[in-house]
């Protein structure tokens, strides 16, 4: 809807420009006589011009040909029946606007009323002033929005990792599918002993069998376990493939490429062993591990970083360590720490590295290794009991749990 | 890690001390590398971590271990030993099958029950782990006095030689023994494909048993009333075997009782038990080294001696006479750990290492987190899946054929096979949650496991994004637009291509290229798909590499 500007009112009252300027040219020709006669001049001049009504010759202004009917003219007389063309000229002249009847019309439906929403109109119209917004009960909860969440698993492991990162640690990684030769025979575990049973192991059907790395490795490593353990190293075996059973496998792959000495390192990945799947043994679980290297590291070093992580990680307030084993750690330690709320619980595994394991890899440098629970540790953070629910198939569990 | 039982009081009797329980638990079980899984009724649960040392997994040798650390009786424990007479002569028949053995006699002991109880444990610990199920060391117990020396160790065909085994009261031939006897179907595999089984056979034609399988019921029963018992220890090394059988005697001889040595004749005599104590000799300034520790060599020899050592000062060295029990010795480092147990670790000043050093993570990780951020900024839940699969989910459900990475030895079908995309996961995930409030807008970052023959594990680990939407209503647009909301966000340009997947909807899916190189796919998931997960809502999905990004 439109309606007339003033400028259109007036051009109503006393006729468009144009139109005037043609009715004075009968009785007048020179150009500066017309602008004193005509208001308005330019406007007339150049829609005169542009209609082909007229034309300037030395100073004259010369009809050209009759106007006719001026459907413009129509238009303004007539803005309900006007054509879409002539509104847009009459709009682009400012000789008429849209009408605010729509604005203050549904404005006017609310007043006197106790209304629930403000509508814009009533601010636009400011008539907001003649009606009356409802009371709400303000005590009643909000509507639960699920926003975008990082897993709180995925949460706390971020967490452990930054906290390794501002100590200094870097990290290292693996493949998830190792050789053997990785996975035990490069951590001198003897290829037909009860410490491979340890860590009860997956094999593959398919692939079953990879490569070992550059011969110097690998017979230093036959070497160590055949004066070690005294008994005939199978190459074949060695590079048969297996699901990563510990995360320790990553560690001589590092010191057999070259680390920085001094040097701290971690790695955080995911490892597989054939459990009976129940609330302490998942399908698959993360090892938190990795090590020191330098040239004075010693047993009391190594204390001295697991009372750190028990401090770090645990919040523990009383520690204890026991003397453990492990194939390729001597001597080997393992931490418990005293929790609020669980008790003594196992934190970590630890042991500075056997010879036999890190000379074959090119290493002299004593290193300190350590392997901490994640899982049991991520349990007593999120407060749950059941290691399965760390990879939890509950999404309200997941929109609900509140934000570490 | 064995686990031993053994009661208070029996411990207590051996010690010949009092040692509360509280205190075993807090202090001594540490000195023997273990820790307590339970107690109850006077029973103690201890598991042994160490499974270098067979000699702490029973009572006796747990006993005889704290004796040194409590100062009752410290240095190398002594045992002597006298000739029995007695001759066990190898048929070089038992060559192909189980060619050695090495053998003892003890006499003049108190057998009570507590004592039989550790001795069977002992010796079924050491033939499990130590004995790799009996293949590499079986033990056999027997009751001297119906003996008739000499003895033959040889081998019988199937059915030519037939005894009554232990527990049974009919006579049956080997063959039989084997296919009927409960030790017969447990071990029969060790001897599987043999021509002929090997025997112990007395002089007077009696059986003593057929190793690693099982002992006659004559000779092979020992109870509380034996007095007198010979021992053999069968296997493939004879290194291995006479660690078992040196075990084994010295704990029985913690209770009292006289040793007797017997004559095993091969092409040469061999006397056994050998208990000779080894030698091993330890540098005293490299073991202030390892512990970090300002430690005395005279403080080195009393905790050695304590850990039941012979420990002599020799110049900056430490000369070294230990057990034959002990099967672990095999560099220095193993004595300094047992100065360091003797020591207790609990009175160790723990030192922080003081290396500073400039952490960081790898890259895969921190761009992972770069997408995780953006996924959260667009609404979305993550979730956590196991790598591991199955066929079903991953292939016949997805309407795909495929290799995938297989395990040969899965504990459940459920979990066999490595996951090849993420997405199967995710429509479990969605499956699980079925009746739960929608749209349901999840997404998971995580690795999947490929077979790549160029790689030296033969696989390579992908790392991921899929994103799953699912609604009442949702339809492709719903899919792209995350594509694009998160490709523009990451700053990667990127060009979608149709293309024909039957886990998709027909003209409503297509591959994602950065710089011409396919990284991923995205559509809506085909009904079929849908009813294979037996999921009843519409399902979007988009999955792309990182790593390529």
């Amino acid at each position: 809807m439109y309606e007339l500007t003033e400028e259109g009112r007036r051009y109503l009252e006393r006729g468009l420009p144009e139109i005037n300027l043609i009715k004075e040219l009968c009785k007048e020709s020179d150009l500066k006589k017309l602008r004193e006669m005509v208001d308005g001049f330019n406007i007339a001049l150049q829609w005169a011009k542009k209609n082909g009504w007229v034309k300037i010759e030395g100073g004259r202004l010369i009809r050209e040909r009759k106007p006719g009917r001026y459907d413009l003219e129509e238009a303004l007389k007539n803005l309900k029946n006007a054509g879409k063309e002539q509104l847009n000229i009459l709009f682009k002249r400012g000789l008429i606007r849209e009408v605010r009847d729509d604005v203050e019309k549904e404005a006017r439906k609310y007043i006197g009323k106790e209304i629930n929403n403000i509508h814009p109109s009533l601010i636009k119209t400011g008539l907001w002033r003649k009606t009356k917004l409802k009371r709400y009960n303000v005590k009643a909860a909000g509507r639960k929005i699920y926003p975008g969440k990082i897993q709180p698993y995925q949460k706390f492991i971020m967490q452990v990792k930054q906290r390794l990162v501002e100590l200094g640690f870097r990290e290292m990684t693996g493949p998830a599918i190792e050789t053997e030769f990785w996975n035990f025979d490069a951590l001198f575990q003897p290829q037909n002993h009860p410490s491979r049973d340890w860590t009860d192991t997956y094999s593959l059907k398919n692939p079953v069998y990879g490569r070992l790395p550059d011969k110097k490795i690998v017979e230093a490593v036959k070497k160590s376990h055949e004066g070690g353990w005294c008994y005939k190293w199978n190459e074949k075996r060695a590079s048969k493939l297996t699901p990563r059973a510990h995360d320790t496998a990553i560690s001589p792959r590092y010191l057999a490429k070259g680390v920085e000495i001094p040097g701290k390192y971690f790695n955080l990945v995911r490892c597989y062993r054939p459990d009976v799947i129940d609330a302490t043994h998942g399908v698959e679980f993360n090892q938190l591990g990795g090590f020191v290297i330098g040239k004075d590291m010693n047993l009391k070093n190594l204390l001295g970083l697991l009372k750190m992580f028990a401090v770090e990680f645990g919040g523990a307030e009383k520690i204890k360590f026991y003397p453990d084993y492990y194939p390729f750690t001597e001597p080997s330690v393992q931490i418990s720490m005293k929790d609020k709320k669980m008790g003594w619980v196992e934190l970590a595994g630890a042991g500075i590295f056997r010879r036999e394991m890190t000379e074959p890899l090119g290493i002299k440098e004593p290193v300190i290794a350590w392997g901490i629970g994640i899982d049991r540790l991520a349990m007593c953070a999120l407060g749950i009991d059941d290691i399965r629910e760390l990879f939890s198939q509950n999404l309200n569990w997941l929109r609900n749990h509140e934000v570490l | 890690m064995p686990t031993i039982e053994f009661s208070h009081s029996d411990l207590e009797r051996l010690l010949g001390k009092k040692l509360c329980l509280d205190n075993f638990r807090e202090e001594a079980v540490l000195f023997v590398k273990g820790e307590v899984d339970g107690e109850e009724n006077g029973e103690i649960k201890v598991d042994i971590k160490d499974v270098n040392r067979p000699d702490l997994w029973s009572v006796e040798g747990i006993a005889r271990e704290l004796r040194g650390h409590y100062k009752i009786e410290e240095g190398l424990p002594e045992f002597k030993s006298r000739k029995s007479g007695l001759v066990v002569n190898v048929g070089g028949k038992v060559e192909k099958v189980r060619p050695k053995t090495v053998c003892a006699v003890i006499k003049n002991l108190k057998l009570d029950d507590q004592a039989i109880k550790q001795m069977i444990q002992l010796q079924e610990k050491i033939c499990q782990t130590f004995g790799r199920n009996r293949d590499k060391a079986a033990i056999g117990v027997y009751d001297y006095d119906k003996i008739k020396g000499p003895i033959r160790y040889t081998t019988f065909k199937p059915k030519e030689l037939k005894f009554v085994p232990l527990g049974f009261s009919k006579e049956m031939d080997l063959e039989h023994i084997l296919k009927e006897h409960p030790k017969g179907k447990e071990y029969g595999y060790l001897l599987k494909d043999k021509k002929e089984y090997p025997v112990f056979i007395d002089s007077a034609g009696n059986v003593l048993s057929m190793p690693p399988v099982i002992n006659s019921n004559y000779t092979g029963k020992v109870d509380e009333g034996t007095r007198n018992v010979f021992i053999e220890v069968s296997g493939h090394n004879i290194k291995h075997i006479s660690v078992a059988l040196n075990v084994i005697v010295t704990a029985l001889l913690e209770r009292g009782g006289d040793l007797y040595s017997v004559d095993v004749k091969y092409d040469k005599i061999l006397t056994t038990p050998n208990l000779e104590p080894r030698r091993a000799e330890l540098d005293m300034e490299k073991c202030r080294r390892v512990l970090g520790m300002d430690i005395s060599g005279r403080e080195m020899v009393k905790l050695l001696r304590q850990a039941r050592f012979d420990a002599k000062l020799a110049d900056n060295k430490i000369k070294i006479l230990y057990p034959s029990y002990r099967n672990d010795i095999m560099d220095e480092r193993d004595l300094i750990e047992e100065v360091a147990i003797s020591f207790g670790y609990n009175d160790i000043e723990p030192e922080e290492p003081k290396i500073y050093t400039r952490g960081e993570e790898i890259e895969k990780e921190l761009y992972s987190k770069k997408v995780r951020e953006t996924c959260i900024g667009l609404g979305l839940q993550e979730v956590l899946n196991y790598t591991l699969s199955n066929k079903k989910d991953l292939l016949d459900n997805m309407r795909i054929g495929g290799e995938l990475v297989e395990i040969e030895n899965p504990i459940s079908s459920r979990w066999s096979v490595f996951r090849n995309s993420l997405i199967p996961g995710c429509l479990r995930f969605l499956f699980n949650n079925k009746h739960v409030e929608y749209p349901q807008r999840i997404f998971e970052i995580g690795d999947v496991i490929k077979i790549d023959k160029t790689q030296e594990t033969m696989t390579l680990d992908k790392r991921r994004l899929s994103v799953l939407i699912t609604d009442r209503i949702m339809g492709y647009e719903n899919i792209s637009s995350v594509l694009e909301s998160l490709m523009n966000n990451l700053g990667v340009k990127y060009e979608i291509k149709e293309k024909n997947d039957k886990k998709f909807v027909k003209g409503r899916c297509a591959s994602v290229l950065v710089k011409g190189k396919v990284v991923g796919e995205m559509g809506e998931m085909h009904p079929e798909v849908l009813e294979n997960f037996g999921l009843e809502k519409p399902v979007v999905a988009l999955e792309i590499d990182l790593e390529v990004l």
